[in-house]
């Protein structure tokens, strides 16, 4: 029995990553595909988080809410209502150039921070939701963890593989097309704006997703869960580190990215006192030198995105075409 | 890529083995939110814990002369900061109970997806947000600082009994003005007074005019305002004042600043009256200031006396119930159920020999007599104040 308390921990560090893996992964649809740059991963998370927590809590006296759903249901609520929110957002948000639609999500990142932590009626405002259920939570706290764990990691393979089949479909083909050169598939016939929406859409399902498996995790949900830091800053490097593009590689990129933010910490408390206090500072700037050193040295992430090279003269092109956006965000009309 | 995560995996193993105890010592976690929004309390709430620490194997150890190791944790004032804390705390460093987390959010989460599951007892000094009290907690979780609840209630109840029937009420949209200002609304209405209107602000707004003709329009003369006085607070009640929508001002803990008396002076505060909790001037409280300030600390930082008590009760607990981490709820509650010798702050000493030879012991804690209820929560004992030349004065105190 003891030797399945000490798995706990590594458990809980790979739910964790899972969780972090949807949200990499739907970036990668908005940002390695469609060539979108969403800054407000937070809020698609916390409307997924909260969106789950309601439909499946009792009855709460002043709250939206005693829906009781089973889990499932939660998820796919989140899925859904996220994809809903990010309709509106995307339709007049998309227009803007990369830039300036990084701010604009933000903004309705912080917009949605602030409905949850002011409406009453609707998320019990700053006292959040407590009693979120979970799936098999009533087992003994190693095997809760060992079933979550099976749960959320059978989510991610499936959208991962879904995801993958997507990209490789002959849709996947024409988002790199339009991120790559917008007035090539504009010629081509594609109608852009809608292209651009799906993807929008789809990718904030699934961070919605991501927000509905932390809930259930955490068994409640407040405002302050709903952290630009935690949630879209290192879901971006996660992205960047990993290989934007790449599903494969930004899943590698939640794995190592998640290791470092926990697990470092276990490492910093072995030294004296007085430096394990400051460590503690110290992993934010462990992850933005790794960032840098990333930027510097391999722009296009650990596992960079495997482009078919067309039989034509190389020297016209960029020669990684995703790396170099990185560094110089491609020229839109 | 196969050797990286061969790597990776080598790497995680070996910080588990490295963080896996040794025997002779038990292991408590000390939460705090070390980064974060609360961060600069930190500082303070750590020394407290670990004089407290320091306190007890200076005196003996615990159990058979063990060490007893505080193990201090970031829980970030954040969710998942915390949760993550937690977890390490309770299965790499093998901790039987935890001092902290700070914020309620934070200790929300680490509750229910750790220390709840894995039977740990967690002790917080300074989370006040009233959803606490109701988790589903199994008697693990307890709090040396009373819940927001009871000074909402408190101030309800001795407003009516002033005479005050009818108000408005304006208070700061976070945890604390949230859970104090619905306390308060529910008891003020129960017990028959009238709220004429009743919503929350944004902080560090730079004018709230139209929040105030907008509360002022029920006609009520006197405005609750649960806010921070050195802050939105202290502009609110500047052009509350100013523009005469209000004639009498109430507010609580975080009014009774010497901000608003700087300001505007105590002669145009004579109608302006504070809530507070009084850190009920006690024989315990006197001992504890007097060592913790020997020791370094500062007595008037926030949270120090309970962060002082987490700790100081997790050990008590310990040591009533010989090590087993299944009995330290009743234990905890042996041994502040107010009957037996009582014990003040520091007497580790002697609370080990009186365990030790089976008779009663009753921690007077130097943030109050840390009763708790079945709920695991203390009731707190306010005092009403008013403006008196340059600081505050008490008028009554509160029931």
């Amino acid at each position: 029995m003891d030797w399945l308390s000490f798995t706990i921990y590594p458990v809980y560090l790979m739910i964790f990553m899972c969780i972090y893996g949807c949200l990499a992964i739907g970036l990668n649809i908005q940002w390695g595909y469609a060539g979108l740059f969403n800054a407000g991963l937070a809020g698609f998370f916390a409307v997924g988080a909260y969106t789950s927590a309601i439909l499946t809590t009792s009855e709460a006296a002043g709250r939206l809410g005693g829906f009781d759903l089973p889990f499932p249901f939660g998820l796919a609520g989140a899925m859904i209502v996220s994809g809903l929110i990010a309709w509106p957002v995307g339709k007049i948000c998309l227009r803007f150039r990369s830039d300036y639609l990084a701010i604009v999500t933000i903004g309705v990142a912080e917009a949605i921070r602030l409905v949850a932590k002011t409406e009453d009626w609707l998320t019990n405002s700053a006292r959040g939701i407590t009693g979120v259920p979970r799936p098999l939570g009533d087992l003994p706290y190693a095997q809760a963890q060992l079933a979550y764990l099976a749960i959320v990691g059978l989510i991610l393979i499936v959208v991962y593989l879904l995801i993958e089949r997507q990209a490789h479909a002959p849709w996947g083909r024409m988002m790199r097309a339009i991120r790559d050169n917008e007035r090539a598939a504009v010629a081509m016939g594609k109608n852009v704006p809608v292209r651009r929406l799906e993807a929008f859409m789809l990718g904030s399902a699934l961070m919605g997703l991501a927000g509905g498996l932390y809930v259930h995790l955490a068994r409640t949900i407040t405002p302050d869960a709903i952290d630009p830091m935690l949630v879209t800053f290192l879901v971006w490097i996660m992205v960047i580190l990993g290989g934007s593009g790449n599903n494969r590689g930004v899943l590698l990129g939640a794995v190592i990215v998640w290791i470092i933010w926990s697990a470092s910490e276990i490492v910093t408390d072995q030294l004296p006192a007085e430096f394990a206090l400051k460590a503690k500072y110290g992993r934010m700037f462990l992850i933005g030198l790794l960032l840098q050193i990333v930027l510097r040295f391999r722009p296009e992430g650990l596992l960079p995105e495997k482009l078919r090279r067309a039989p034509l003269s190389e020297g016209a092109l960029s020669p990684t075409g995703h790396g170099a956006r990185i560094q110089a965000p491609h020229k839109e009309i | 890529m196969k050797l990286k995560s061969l790597g990776l995996a080598a790497w995680l193993l070996g910080t588990c083995a490295l963080a896996t105890p040794a025997l002779a010592q038990v292991n408590i976690g000390l939460l705090a939110g070390i980064t974060g929004g609360a961060a600069a309390m930190a500082p303070e709430i750590i020394k407290s814990y670990e004089f407290a620490v320091k306190q007890v194997n200076d005196q003996g150890g615990i159990l058979n002369g063990q060490k007893l190791v505080g193990n201090v944790a970031d829980s970030g004032c954040k969710p998942q900061v915390a949760a993550d804390a937690a977890t390490k705390l309770v299965n790499v460093s093998r901790v039987i109970g935890i001092a902290g987390p700070m914020c309620s959010g934070a200790l929300l989460a680490a509750a229910n997806s750790a220390t709840i599951p894995a039977g740990v007892l967690l002790i917080s000094p300074a989370a006040t947000s009233p959803e606490i009290t109701t988790l589903k907690d199994n008697d693990l979780v307890f709090r040396t600082v009373p819940s927001d609840e009871y000074q909402g209630q408190a101030l309800a109840r001795t407003l009516l009994s002033r005479g005050t029937q009818t108000v408005a009420v304006s208070f700061i949209n976070n945890d604390y003005g949230k859970g104090i200002a619905a306390a308060f609304k529910k008891e003020f209405e129960a017990k028959g007074g009238k709220i004429t209107a009743f919503a929350g602000h944004e902080e560090s707004k730079s004018s709230y005019r139209s929040d105030l003709a907008e509360l002022a329009k029920g006609g009520a003369d006197t405005l609750v305002l649960l806010d921070y006085g050195d802050t939105s607070g202290l502009t609110i009640l500047r052009e509350a004042i100013e523009n005469g929508f209000f004639k009498n001002f109430v507010g609580a803990e975080g009014m009774k600043t010497s901000a608003p008396i700087k300001a505007f002076g105590a002669e145009n505060l004579s109608t302006f009256i504070a809530s507070a909790p009084i850190p009920a001037k006690s024989q315990a409280l006197d001992i504890f200031n007097a060592a913790f300030s020997k020791a370094g600390g500062d007595v008037n930082g926030s949270y120090v006396a309970p962060s002082f008590d987490a700790v100081f009760l997790l050990a008590l607990a310990i040591e009533k119930a010989g090590g087993d981490k299944t009995k330290l709820p009743q234990s905890l509650r042996a041994v502040t159920s107010g009957k037996g010798e009582p014990i003040m702050p520091g007497e580790w000493k002697k609370a080990k020999e009186l365990i030790a030879a089976g008779k009663e012991i009753d921690y007077k804690g130097a943030s109050g007599s840390v009763n708790f209820d079945e709920r695991g929560d203390v009731p707190g004992s306010y005092g009403l104040f008013k403006v008196s030349g340059s600081d505050y004065e008490v008028i009554t105190e509160m029931k």
